[in-house]
């Protein structure tokens, strides 16, 4: 009698999962209802953050999401978010991997002959963020240049109207630097050692700073530069698009916009104007438009700024790979010849390195090491660890290859015949003198074609340091790609620039691997 | 004086070395003859520390090897005093001649150029390679390069110099010239010991024969003895099958 109680344990345990799996039915009995109705594939980028788009990938909130929630289901579709870097949004629009593109896209007068824009869903303005005990930016005035002072720096989202707003109106007096995420640009103006301040759009400044999230940053100045959100799309969805507006139209007419914008703080007498302007033709006509900001780019202006860039990315490449050399070749000796306790950190740091992407370790070595430093607090390795961003590109590059020289340097020594080893120690050398003057130089020699591959992929890779803040070519292109105009020649020039410096290393490997350096054996 | 006694080494169950007993006197050239895998390349790497070995001893003088593994500061003294010439010479190939002459001096004694260039002159001199000084070891014939070994190795100025199979890599001529090299040191009281095959050298210019086999010193004696009225059948044996060839 004693098996008597296990049958209904057993039950009882089972009823949570059974519960479970009919709930899990149910939602996906729920979601396939919803499936029946077309997709609506609508690009945004998550990264961007609060408050347009957030919160974990399988449960997303935000101001955005709530009002395609909405418009979908007025238009009869189920909205499908389509996850691409925010710069990118336009040209994965016209790709066709997205239906609309909706994400604090702004209302740029030149974008309309390319797409078409729905009526504006959101009325934002530029703001001016500085850090709380920051007591020299009270205002707009106080980015003019000081006499005796450097320029100050200021965050702007890559490709955003900050950006061109900033290039246009403080170009000479503050330096540009474009970043990829909002919140990525808070901490960065926060740290202080990179940013001294950033202009964000007001629901960015509203949510973040205004809502208190970061109380150690704060809004200065009066807003400008206001503009529109607008939902793109591509100009031949005519249908999708008026149907769109009819949505947005019965959002801001119910009353549901508003309700959307206070649940998540928006709502400010600016969005009342949305009544007026939904009831209207759209575009506007050019001169009710508020003063664009665009400035004209050619590629004849941008002259100065490619050879810079140019510059950039050689001393990145020629600053990099020696460093990535010598550290290949000390931790090749170590793992060769070194004693287990050397030889093992050395094989877990090449794993490491070889192991997780460039792009992840430049980030880490950006953001988070400074970010560890500051929690610990200790202002000498704070400081020690804030390179600035050049210095981290060249490191960051170097730290990854120096896993791959050493590889290549380790088969290179192994590839010594032993008995090289075994003359020099035979006249009395010690190991160490033998490695150094009999061994290496053979090994390097015999390496050199190897090591002049990796050196045009190493050229390549610099391109990953225009994620932290440096300006090299491919920087310089993403900068100035929302320019639709000159996108395609300035991505051409900058190809083309690419290969011409890696054309010619191409050509003395080849000629190096023809002729293979003679080794005893 | 090099004393070997009592070495034994095995690689696991392979006996390689049987308690070897060995005494070469100053200026006494010794040659070590015997079938291949008899252990003579084996012992030569023993005497300069090459390799390890499970008992007995090395001593050079003052300095002694011990089984189971000396100190490298120990290793280098007495790496200074027995110079190595291998069978694949082993040259530097990213040096010159002449580097690769200077580079004992240079690395393992830490002489000044200056110092040691003039003296490596002269010992290419005698190898008759002075006119190769600035080529590198690619350039030269193998015979070549195994006279630059020998200059080599003489330039630490060691007591005595191990030939391990100089000649094998080498053709007829090209051992002919390598061969008069080291009758000349022999001649110059250069202490050597010689794992040979070419038995007309070692019954030439040897003092002292030591047939191995097997891994033991099977007999040893003056030339005359071991060429002329062998008391073991190894060597009779072993001189006969040499002879065939």
């Amino acid at each position: 009698m004693t098996e008597a109680p296990a049958p209904s344990s057993h039950f009882r345990r089972r009823l949570p999962l059974l519960a479970g799996l009919v709930l899990l039915f149910g939602s996906l009995s729920q979601t396939h209802a919803q499936a029946d109705l077309p997709p609506l594939r609508w690009g945004g980028d998550a990264a961007g953050g609060a408050p347009f788009i957030y919160g974990p990938s399988t449960n997303r909130v935000g101001f955005e999401v709530e009002l395609i929630a909405f418009l979908a289901k007025q238009i009869g579709r189920h909205p499908v978010f389509v996850q691409a870097d925010w710069d990118t949004l336009p040209d994965t629009l016209q790709r066709g991997n997205i239906d609309i593109a909706m994400n604090g896209m702004e209302f740029v007068p030149e974008r309309e002959q390319e797409f078409a824009s729905t009526l504006p869903y959101f009325i934002y303005t530029l703001r001016l963020i500085v850090r709380t005990n920051d007591d020299s930016v009270k205002g707009w005035e106080d980015l003019k240049r000081q006499p005796g002072k450097p320029r100050l720096r200021v965050g702007v989202l890559r490709g955003s109207v900050a950006e061109r707003y900033m290039r246009t109106k403080f170009g000479d007096d503050v330096e540009v630097i474009p970043t990829r995420e909002v919140d990525e640009t808070f901490q960065l103006v926060e740290g202080g050692e990179r940013l001294d301040v950033t202009v964000q759009d007001s629901p960015a400044a509203a949510y973040y700073v205004e809502g208190g999230k970061l109380p150690q940053l704060k809004v200065v100045g009066e807003p400008v530069a206001p503009g529109y959100y607008i939902i793109l799309t591509r100009k031949s969805d005519t249908e999708l698009r008026e149907a769109l507006n009819g949505a947005i139209r019965e959002a801001v007419r119910s009353g549901e916009i508003e309700r959307i914008y206070r649940k998540y703080k928006l709502w400010s007498k600016e969005q009342e104007q949305l009544r007026l302007l939904v009831e209207k033709p759209w575009p506007p006509a050019p001169e009710d438009v508020p003063a664009s900001v665009t400035a004209k780019l050619s590629l004849k202006s941008l002259r100065t700024a490619l050879l810079r860039a140019t510059g950039v990315t050689i001393s990145l490449a020629c600053l990099a790979m020696p460093l990535a050399i010598l550290l290949g070749i000390g931790i090749a000796v170590g793992r060769l010849y070194g004693p287990w306790w050397v030889r093992t950190p050395l094989a877990v740091y090449v794993e490491i390195l070889r192991g997780t992407p460039l792009l992840l370790q430049m980030y880490v070595l950006f953001f988070l090491v400074p970010m560890a430093a500051r929690a610990i607090g200790w202002q000498p390795l704070i400081s020690l660890v804030t390179l600035p961003a050049f210095a981290v590109g060249v490191l960051g590059l170097a730290f990854n290859y120096s896993a791959y020289e050493s590889e290549i340097y380790r088969a290179g020594l192994q590839a010594i015949p032993r008995g090289q080893m075994e003359a020099a120690l035979s006249l009395g050398m010690s190991r160490s003198k033998a490695i150094w003057h009999i061994i290496l130089p053979q090994a390097v020699r015999l390496v050199v074609p190897p090591v002049t591959n990796d050196f045009i992929a190493l050229f390549k890779d610099t391109s990953i340091c225009s994620v932290i803040l440096i300006t090299d070519l491919t920087g310089l292109y993403y900068q100035n790609k929302y320019d639709r105009e000159i996108a395609l020649q300035l991505a051409l020039v900058v190809g083309l620039l690419y290969l011409a410096m890696s054309y010619p290393l191409s050509l003395l490997a080849r000629r190096l691997e023809s002729q293979p350096l003679k080794v005893e054996g | 004086m090099i004393e070997v006694c009592e070495l034994s080494k095995h690689h696991g169950h392979l006996h390689v070395l049987r308690g070897i007993n060995l005494t070469v006197r100053q200026g006494e050239v010794a040659a070590v003859i015997g079938p291949s895998g008899g252990g003579k390349s084996t012992l030569l790497r023993c005497i300069n520390g090459l390799e390890k070995f499970q008992a007995g001893s090395v001593r050079v003088g003052e300095l002694s090897l011990k089984a189971g593994g000396t100190k490298s500061e120990q290793l280098r003294a007495l790496r200074q005093r027995i110079g190595m010439v291998f069978q694949q010479f082993h040259l530097f190939p990213h040096l010159t001649v002449l580097e690769n002459v200077l580079s004992g001096p240079l690395w393992a004694q830490g002489r000044t150029r200056a110092e040691a260039e003039p003296e490596a002159l002269t010992l290419l001199e005698r190898v008759g390679m002075r006119d190769k000084a600035n080529v590198r070891p690619e350039q030269l014939s193998g015979g070549q390069q195994q006279r630059v070994a020998i200059a080599r190795a003489l330039a630490v100025h060691p007591e005595a110099i191990l030939f391990d199979e100089p000649t094998s890599a080498l053709d007829p001529r090209m051992a002919g010239e390598v061969l008069g090299v080291m009758s000349d040191l022999a001649k110059a009281g250069q202490t050597m010991i010689v794992v040979t095959h070419a038995m007309s050298f070692a019954r030439r210019v040897a003092h002292t024969v030591h047939v191995m086999h097997e891994g033991t010193v099977a007999e040893s004696g003056p030339p005359e003895q071991i060429f002329g009225a062998a008391r073991t059948e190894v060597t009779r044996q072993f001189l006969h099958e040499a002879m065939r060839h």
